[in-house]
């Protein structure tokens, strides 16, 4: 038996175990394949809700809110980097930290391998848009706390968003913004920022990130099935100079709806950016 | 949005009153202990408090819904967040009645330049030692009330609290998180079924958590011996040689007194002064917690 | 007007002419200038920038101050919390080293780390090079660099009484520091 007992924190029994539901009362998701989204249409995101500059200790920092997702972030650096070798270009790290009480089951406060993807995913949609050029021999920390999680999708493109917010934040130099989204394949539709249990149903999800102001994508990730023209398709939405995608955003309508999808979180990330600059 | 007429032409340069809060934090930054006294000096703080005064707070429940229970707590720029999670186990062979109350403190490397990843720092360990204590022994929660089957299946309260923003003060910002949560917990109705020996738990009805009382806490700080500081922040913190943090109930009864240091300024012992001033405050923290559901 | 904020990725356009020079928070790429900074772009001289005051790593020709963490006969090192007047957030450092042939500009073969610098003391440089990986490269080889604050053996804060003398107002002792010029003299 693998032993939870840590010196360093208080601890509980040996073992427990989540409530187990009476299967009487499991008839709550009444989605069934086949059926069209519920809630919200295919191409709409959920609203977002973003704030710049709530961590004072922070260098920078952004809060953001898209329904049941929920994650904090802090820029802190230009740090000396510890290494023992000299580095012309500075360092972006990336630490992500699930709170134990974010998710379905209690998540016990030690790193695990989905922190760590999730913290590639993001450093790798960030690497490049960041200016490291300017910061010989430094490290950029950022550090996000995921309080709530509802799908590991939008934990990655809200992450994104977020520390791309933090970083404008704190005043490090970037080639542009970066926004993300993602989206699933449920059944012949394709469904933007789902939830856990949208993602939990589809056959195939992808998350896009990029830098809208110059056109160019900086990360895709993508998992399950899912037809190659299927990634074009929705990689294009974000894509909104890239000629070559553009051909595919014609085989699909609605593909434009997603595009303005897109200029919207833009926008409220310019807006939260802008709000902080004028308060400070 | 866009500057159709280009960049401005005036230089760019920083203002007067800029440089001068540059100036002063750079002295704040080196001198920090003089930088304080000054302040002091005159009878007000860096953040423009008086030596008495409390910062604002605020506590929102119930936003995580993850979570069985939750608070998102501000004190000044202080934020803690603490969500409650409830888990199933057995109970201990010499306590079958008995449920379990876990509460911690992480101090992660998001909230302060301080602190760097990795597992929990001392200060944080320490806190949540005392914020542990503060919670047994106050009797907040009965475990006994956390009982589904006795001998064969009770509540674990897992009560974690992150601290999102340090400045300062962690203590009070928990403790109170960690209430508010617990008061904003709901647990499910829990069927022990002897025949399976399992637990089977209804999604539809939900118990509220049975608090019996509402310990506050209330801390200061002693700097250079001449000074009592209320709420001490993350810049006054390391400046004190005292710290007291004094934990009353909802009838002004003593709960907890924590003294780190030595209680005296002047001559005069500044517990029971302390005391009388935790008194005084409490009434208006604890009616925060009081109108949780 | 001047007061519209860019965000970075945003083109700034410019004035029919030649291309200014491109400071900070600007870069040019495909033919396009760009922000790479959120605030407002303006001139300085025929330089355009968006500047920020931000805490930021020390560079070359970075004005620092910090305080002498440890003495060694070949150098001093310094834990740097202030750069170019702006200051680091509270337990955020960087590490210099003044070695022992930049910290002064005459006699150098004849300087002796110890009688220059004292652990605690106060101390305003200019960093020569980004140094090493573990350290900045700092300098106090010219008058206005130098200690600018230190507490004699008897814990008082001393005067600058010549360029390598201080005394203690307590006890009226000297010891010696590579002082630097007080502002305003």
């Amino acid at each position: 038996m693998q032993s939870n007992f840590d010196r360093r924190r208080i601890n509980g029994p040996e073992e427990s175990f989540p409530p187990v539901y009476d299967h009487e009362e499991e008839a709550e998701s009444s989605w069934k394949p086949g059926q069209s989204r519920q809630g919200r249409a295919a191409g709409d995101i959920r609203p977002i809700f973003l704030k710049a500059g709530l961590i004072s200790q922070a260098n920078g920092s952004a809060y953001i809110e898209t329904e049941h997702t929920k994650i904090a972030c802090a820029v802190y650096g230009p740090r000396q980097s510890k290494t023992t070798v000299y580095n012309e270009n500075g360092r972006l790290n990336v630490e992500v930290k699930f709170a134990p009480f974010s998710c379905t089951r209690r998540r016990a406060p030690i790193r695990d391998a989905e922190d760590r993807s999730l913290a590639v995913q993001i450093q790798q949609a960030l690497l490049p848009a960041v200016r490291l050029e300017l910061l010989p021999k430094s490290t950029i920390d950022i550090f996000l706390t995921v309080i709530e999680n509802d799908g590991i999708e939008g934990c990655i493109a809200s992450g994104s968003v977020a520390a791309s917010a933090a970083l404008a934040d704190a005043g490090i130099e970037m080639l542009g913004l970066v926004m993300a989204c993602s989206a699933s394949t449920v059944g012949e539709e394709i469904w933007l920022d789902p939830t856990a249990q949208e993602a939990q149903n589809a056959s195939g999800s992808l998350i896009v990130a990029g830098m809208p102001a110059l056109g160019t994508l900086t990360n895709v990730w993508q998992s399950g099935r899912l037809a190659p023209i299927r990634v074009l398709q929705v990689s294009s939405v974000h894509a909104t100079d890239d000629r070559i995608l553009r051909a595919h955003i014609n085989h699909s309508q609605g593909m434009e709806a997603c595009q303005e999808r897109f200029v919207d979180i833009h926008t409220i990330v310019a807006q939260a950016l802008l709000d902080n600059a004028h308060n400070t | 949005m866009m500057a159709e007429s280009g960049p401005s032409t005036s230089a760019v340069s920083t203002s007067k009153a800029e440089q001068d809060a540059l100036r002063a934090a750079t002295f704040q930054r080196l001198h920090p202990k003089v930088y304080l006294e000054r302040f002091l000096a005159e009878n007000l703080r860096p953040d423009g408090r008086e030596l008495d005064d409390w910062r604002e707070v605020s506590v929102n429940v119930g936003s995580i819904s993850s979570a069985d229970g939750s608070a998102l707590v501000r004190m000044g720029d202080t934020t803690v967040v603490c969500g409650v999670k409830a888990e199933i186990a057995e109970p201990e062979l010499d306590s079958p009645e008995e449920g379990f109350l876990v509460p911690n403190l992480d101090l992660p490397a998001i909230c302060h330049p301080r602190f760097k990843p990795g597992p929990p720092t001392e200060e944080a360990q320490v806190l949540s030692d005392r914020l542990n204590e503060v919670l047994i022994t106050s009797g907040a929660i009965s475990t006994k009330s956390l009982c589904i089957e006795p001998g064969r299946a009770v509540w674990v309260l897992y009560v974690d609290a992150t601290c999102i923003n340090y400045d300062g003060n962690a203590f009070d910002a928990t403790l109170l998180a960690m209430m508010a949560a617990l008061k904003n917990t709901r647990l499910p109705k829990a069927t022990f079924e002897s025949e399976t020996g399992r637990t089977v738990c209804s999604r539809k009805t939900k118990i509220p958590l049975q608090v019996n009382r509402l310990p506050v806490s209330m801390s200061f700080g002693i700097f250079d011996s001449t000074h009592v500081l209320a709420d001490p922040t993350s810049f006054e913190e390391p400046l004190l040689d005292t710290t007291l943090s004094i934990a009353v109930d909802e009838n002004g009864g003593l709960v907890s007194v924590t003294q780190l240091g030595l209680g005296v300024v002047g001559k005069e012992d500044v517990l029971p002064h302390c005391i009388s001033a935790a008194r005084k405050r409490c009434s208006g923290v604890i009616g925060l917690l009081a109108n949780i559901s | 007007m001047s007061s519209d904020l860019v965000l970075p990725g945003q083109p700034i356009p410019l004035p029919r002419g030649p291309v200014p020079q491109l400071g900070s928070g600007i870069y040019s790429r495909d033919g396009n200038i760009r922000a790479s900074l959120v605030g407002i772009p303006g001139y300085e001289g025929s330089t355009l920038s968006i500047s920020r005051t931000r805490p930021h790593a020390p560079s070359s020709n970075s004005i620092v101050l910090g305080s002498i963490t440890r003495l060694s006969p070949q150098q001093a090192t310094l834990s740097i919390s202030v750069v170019d007047g702006v200051p680091l957030p509270p337990g955020e450092e960087f590490t210099g080293v003044i070695r022992v042939q930049d910290v002064r500009a005459t006699e150098k073969d004849r300087v002796k780390i110890a009688d220059c610098f004292r652990g605690g003391d106060v101390v305003k440089g200019l960093v020569i090079s980004l140094g090493d990986a573990r350290s900045y490269y700092v300098t106090t080889a010219r008058n206005d660099l130098g200690v600018i604050f230190a507490t004699s053996e008897s814990g008082a804060t001393m005067e600058p009484v010549s360029w390598q003398e201080m005394r203690c107002p307590r006890t009226g002792r000297i010891e010696k520091r590579k002082c630097a010029k007080p502002e305003g003299l």
